[in-house]
């Protein structure tokens, strides 16, 4: 993938999960709610890539203003995520060099890469994630699940242990897929189904719009190891 | 701002590292400010099941699950040292679903308080502690706190 494809490919998934993020916000209370319909409106820029350096400047701003407003990312690792695409892709465009470009897109997908091995590894040095203990825990008494009955998982043990390990294999060897593009493919579809399933579990939405944001990132950054 | 900003450009990814105590908010009305609640009603109980029409519909739009999240970061901060700031802001929160029939209020008692509980396990026994009890606000702030 060229590069170009991937920055433009990557902000119009970005601009579709700023949208539903606003479109969120807007239902809310002020002064989100303002804040929301100015970064819907440039989502929308964006997604017709209309003057993408200023416009990427305009939600950086909203970015650090809604910051502010809550002493820290509204909702954790996908507020991190949302930023840190919006970031690279705004330096992109204003570096001085393709040098400088590619640093800025190569560090979105070392990020991308790390999200899920240093969650991986996390897991795997905790006992209690390697026994099923810890998925059983977040089942049973963390305020994540969507119902009481998503609650009832817990009481599966052998299901809480497959499921541990099936998350923890994946993310220790999604580095890995970075040697092979069709690997690449096949984990980033496995990873977003792995979104798809914590939004459908715990209600995590905005994890399954934004993640993928970042895919065409990796796999330009995949080609380009690859040719180097 | 920095302090602010730093984490999200160098973002940790650790997610579920440990499972610590879980929050849990209730609220109670009050006749009186001073009043002991004589019953909490569970803030945002989660529903028996989500079907799959409201889980699809959920997947691209579900504003008051994502304000729960913010709410539980909020509470997850009051367990580590009082705030002022976040205490507003769920009491601000709790005051916006009275205003929008979210919640019903009852008539004669014009004061709202909410309270914090952590869930934890300890061995194979989950428990629930009170940690936290907010000053109760009266219903006619609402138009100050909540719908603003």
């Amino acid at each position: 993938m060229l590069l170009e494809q991937a920055v433009r490919y990557s902000e119009i998934i970005l601009a579709l999960a700023y949208a539903q993020q606003s479109i969120e916000f807007i239902r809310g209370l002020q002064p989100e709610r303002t804040w929301g319909v100015i970064r819907l409106v440039l989502s929308l820029l964006l997604l017709m890539g209309f003057q993408p350096v200023l416009v990427e400047a305009g939600l950086l701003i909203v970015a650090c203003v809604l910051l502010y407003r809550f002493q820290g990312p509204y909702n954790g690792g996908s507020d991190c995520m949302s930023i840190l695409v919006l970031l690279c892709l705004f330096l992109s465009h204003i570096a001085p060099s393709p040098f400088w470009q590619q640093l800025a897109l190569g560090y979105l997908a070392f990020q991308l890469t790390f999200s899920y091995f240093q969650s991986g590894y996390i897991k795997i040095i905790n006992a209690d994630w390697r026994s099923g203990q810890a998925l059983a825990d977040v089942f049973a008494i963390t305020a994540y699940p969507v119902s009481e009955h998503a609650r009832r998982w817990a009481k599966s043990p052998q299901l809480m242990f497959v499921m541990s390990w099936s998350v923890i294999v994946f993310e220790l060897l999604f580095p890995l897929s970075l040697l092979n593009r069709y690997a690449l493919i096949v984990a980033l579809a496995i990873a977003a189904m792995f979104h798809l399933a914590n939004a459908c579990l715990f209600g995590l939405n905005r994890f399954f719009w934004i993640w993928p944001a970042a895919y065409p990132i990796i796999l330009w950054f995949q080609s380009r190891l690859m040719a180097s | 701002m920095l302090k602010l900003i730093l984490p999200v450009i160098f973002p940790s990814w650790r997610f579920f590292s440990s499972i610590g105590p879980s929050p849990r908010i209730h609220i109670a009305f009050l006749q009186h400010e001073n009043d002991e609640p004589d019953a909490w009603q569970e803030f945002r109980a989660r529903p028996a099941k989500v079907s799959l029409k409201n889980g699809l519909w959920r997947l691209l739009h579900n504003p008051e699950w994502n304000e729960t999240l913010y709410i539980n970061t909020c509470v997850e901060r009051l367990f580590e040292g009082y705030s002022e700031m976040r205490e507003r802001e769920i009491m601000r929160r709790i005051l916006a679903a009275i205003h929008n029939g979210e919640i019903r209020a009852e008539a004669d008692k014009p004061y709202v308080t909410y309270r914090i509980s952590a869930v934890i396990r300890e061995g194979q026994v989950i428990s629930q502690q009170v940690t936290f009890v907010a000053t109760p606000v009266l219903l006619s702030e609402l138009s100050e706190k909540g719908a603003a």
